[in-house]
């Protein structure tokens, strides 16, 4: 009964949140709204996501969901996942860009001393930072324990009052335009694989650190390389305990697989509408947007229990990669609707219209592989979930 | 609506009682069918049908979900006229005082006194109750002999009761989420079949599970049942004739895909009928059209969606 009840609270809790917010987001429009036309330059999408983060930052909308102790204005976390998709929906920030806050600072709030978390939280969303994740490097993608990157105490390890890092990243999202990152460093022997990993926050602007930008397959530079020369990190800047960084790296796990692709769900309904706005009206499409449709609900209906499971204090763990499976699938078949009902828009059509749907259809065929690949989800899915045993 | 905790209870109750798989009318009457479908409609449709499709059971009780959905007191002697396989529109029509239809029935047409039949026509919709006298009964065999299923052609003298114009969307919106339970129900039972079979099978001197292109493709079904389950949940959360359509849907789908890797996984055994596999698999296929197909209910909600240019997000956080 009790939790029935208080289930029902969380639900009104976010429906008042989400009437006010959309009322005052249609007041706010115009201020609100791109300058530029879709898609832009990534640096115009940068622009626009932190001039909006300040906007709502000083309007509260960017503190719900966020404790006290780091400025926030508390409440379920499910309200910013509600922002976060409202300003997807709306086209106001790209939800790939936007979304890494929910990657980023709950591992500040979660492991970092409360002084640091509580000055630069608010940095963030506030927009008057970015940040980046570093984790991934050239001989690390799916296989992320064997990382080997890696940070050496300035004496003992148990005294040391810095850390000097080397090694490199690689795919690590808006390293160009980021003030922090939180690494992932190798601390123990070459072989210690996810025993001896640490997390640190680093400042970009330290010296030693090189970034150099990576086209992508449609022309942007989300992502870059970073390098790390004799970097000097202070002991204070490690997140969570010595080798304790693969607890930090997984506990980024539930808000990626609820937040995020909540956010990234209510982006591609907003991609399906544009498209179904101007699709020929005729069976052929009828189809296509029909299938493209159900696989958007069928996800959303997913994503949704596993947002209110988290609320209710649920552990999220191996069940999200069957959301991660489906939401790669759909939204890979949203853009496929796209190619096959605009024929000439993502092939040939260079205005601005033709620019953004050929980005963003480019950009769709990641979906499959980042945040671990489809084949990695169902690997999971078998051994975890299925209970089949051992792999060969 | 019932508490989780009570849902889970019932659910296991029923599931017991269903276990034997069979003729489960009689089981069912037993459970209280009736009672539970009057008190909670919801619940007791997605329980009892998940069960049977788990269970591989045949019952007549889609015949009660209609009868209560149109209004009308549900009993063991009535029995419901389908419409035709692949088909959503009302089965009848009634035109100055007489009323034919054709479409579909459960076995309880061989055994109901009176029939329900809604029918379009010059007054708009109607109901029709006809003595099952007056009905031609063929039984089906098809691919699926077992699930008892009648083809009804009917011409009677009679006009039914006014119907309002959306009762039978209504009717349409609950036969669908009945019969997509119970292709979730048969898809999970698929879905333990294969991977049973999977871990036992050895070849090359190892269990079959162990090999990658096995285990993607049970993940592949895994999968697709839980999305199936999740759709279900937020028909019973949000229920409207567009979530029990995209219910429907889905389920379509699912039962496809979960019954061709299951099947691959199952390999020879499950080619013959000496494994219980083939009866899920015709059961899936009898069911995807009932109500219309997977492939039709999405072209009609894209149809939909085009006629307005708006997409709906349906469910909220």
């Amino acid at each position: 009964m009790g939790q029935k009840t208080c289930a029902r609270r969380l639900l009104m809790e976010i429906a008042e949140f989400r009437t006010g917010l959309h009322s005052w987001l249609d007041a706010h429009e115009s201020e609100l709204a791109p300058t530029f036309s879709p898609p832009g330059t990534l640096d115009e999408q940068i622009a626009q996501m932190q001039r909006v983060k300040s906007i709502l930052y000083d309007a509260d909308w960017m503190k719900y969901g966020w404790p006290e102790r780091v400025a926030g204005l508390g409440g379920s976390p499910l309200l910013r996942t509600e922002l976060g998709a409202s300003l997807a929906a709306r086209g106001l920030a790209d939800p790939g860009l936007f979304s890494l806050i929910e990657v980023l600072a709950p591992t500040l709030i979660d492991f970092a001393s409360p002084e640091l978390a509580a000055e630069v939280v608010p940095r963030l969303l506030s927009g008057a930072e970015l940040w980046c994740q570093g984790f991934s490097e050239p001989s690390t993608g799916s296989d992320l324990a064997g990382l080997t990157c890696r940070a050496d105490p300035d004496g003992e390890a148990s005294t040391a009052s810095t850390w000097i890092i080397n090694g490199q990243k690689v795919w690590t999202s808006l390293a160009q335009y980021s003030d922090r990152c939180v690494l992932l460093t190798r601390t123990g022997t070459t072989d210690s694989r996810h025993r001896g990993i640490t997390a640190f926050f680093v400042d970009m602007d330290t010296p030693g650190i090189t970034v150099a930008p990576i086209e992508m397959i449609n022309g942007m530079h989300e992502f870059a390389e970073v390098f790390f020369d004799d970097v000097v990190v202070p002991a204070e800047r490690m997140l969570g305990d010595l080798h304790g960084g693969w607890g930090v790296a997984m506990s980024i796990l539930p808000y990626e697989r609820s937040s995020c692709f909540w956010q990234r769900i209510a982006y591609l309904y907003r991609r399906l509408e544009m498209l179904v706005e101007v699709a020929p009206a005729d069976d052929r499409a009828a189809r296509v947007i029909g299938d493209a449709y159900a696989q958007l609900h069928s996800v959303r209906a997913r994503s949704r229990a596993t947002q209110h499971r988290l609320a209710e204090g649920a552990t999220l763990g191996a069940e999200t990669s069957i959301d991660k499976v489906l939401v790669a699938t759909a939204e890979q078949t949203t853009y496929d609707a796209v190619r096959r009902l605009l024929p000439g828009v993502v092939e040939m059509d260079d205005t601005a219209i033709g620019q953004a749907w050929r980005t963003e259809y480019l950009y769709s065929g990641a979906a499959t592989i980042y945040g671990g690949t489809a084949e990695v989800q169902r690997n999971i899915i078998a051994r975890r979930l299925l209970d089949l045993g051992a792999d060969e | 609506m019932m508490e989780a905790a009570e849902r889970v209870l019932l659910a296991e109750t029923v599931g017991d009682a269903l276990s034997s798989g069979g003729p489960l009318d009689p089981v069912l009457a037993k459970l209280g069918w009736l009672e539970m479908l009057d008190a909670e409609p919801a619940d007791a449709v997605d329980i009892v049908f998940n069960a049977l499709g788990r269970a591989n059971g045949t019952a007549t009780v889609l015949d009660d979900v209609l009868a209560s959905a149109l209004g009308t007191q549900p009993r063991a002697d009535l029995a419901a006229l389908l419409p035709p396989f692949a088909t959503w529109e009302p089965p009848g029509t009634s035109h100055g005082g007489r009323t034919a239809g054709v479409g579909l029935a459960t076995a309880r047409a061989s055994t109901a006194t009176e029939m329900l039949v809604v029918c379009h026509g010059d007054a708009g919709p109607s109901v029709v109750t006809v003595p099952t006298s007056a009905i031609d009964l063929t039984p089906v065999h098809g691919i699926d002999p077992n699930a008892g299923f009648h083809l009804v052609r009917l011409e009677t003298d009679g006009a039914g009761a006014p119907l309002n114009a959306g009762a039978w969307d209504t009717a349409v919106a609950h036969g669908r989420i009945a019969v997509a339970q119970q292709i979730a129900g048969a898809s999970r039972a698929m879905l333990d079949l294969a991977r049973t079979h999977a871990l036992e099978r050895v070849q090359f001197n190892r269990p079959i599970a162990r090999f990658q292109a096995i285990r993607h493709r049970l993940a592949e079904a895994l999968v697709a049942v839980e999305a199936l389950e999740a759709v279900l949940i937020a028909a019973r959360d949000e229920p409207s004739a567009v979530t029990a359509a995209l219910a429907k849907t889905v389920a379509g789908r699912t039962a496809r895909t979960v019954g061709a890797h299951c099947q691959q996984v199952l390999a020879g055994i499950g080619f013959t009928t000496d494994h219980p596999f083939h009866r899920y698999l015709k059961r899936t296929i009898a069911l995807e059209g009932f109500f219309g197909s997977a492939d039709e209910i999405a072209t009609d909600l894209g149809r939909e969606l085009l006629a307005t240019r708006l997409v709906p997000t349906l469910i909220e956080l």
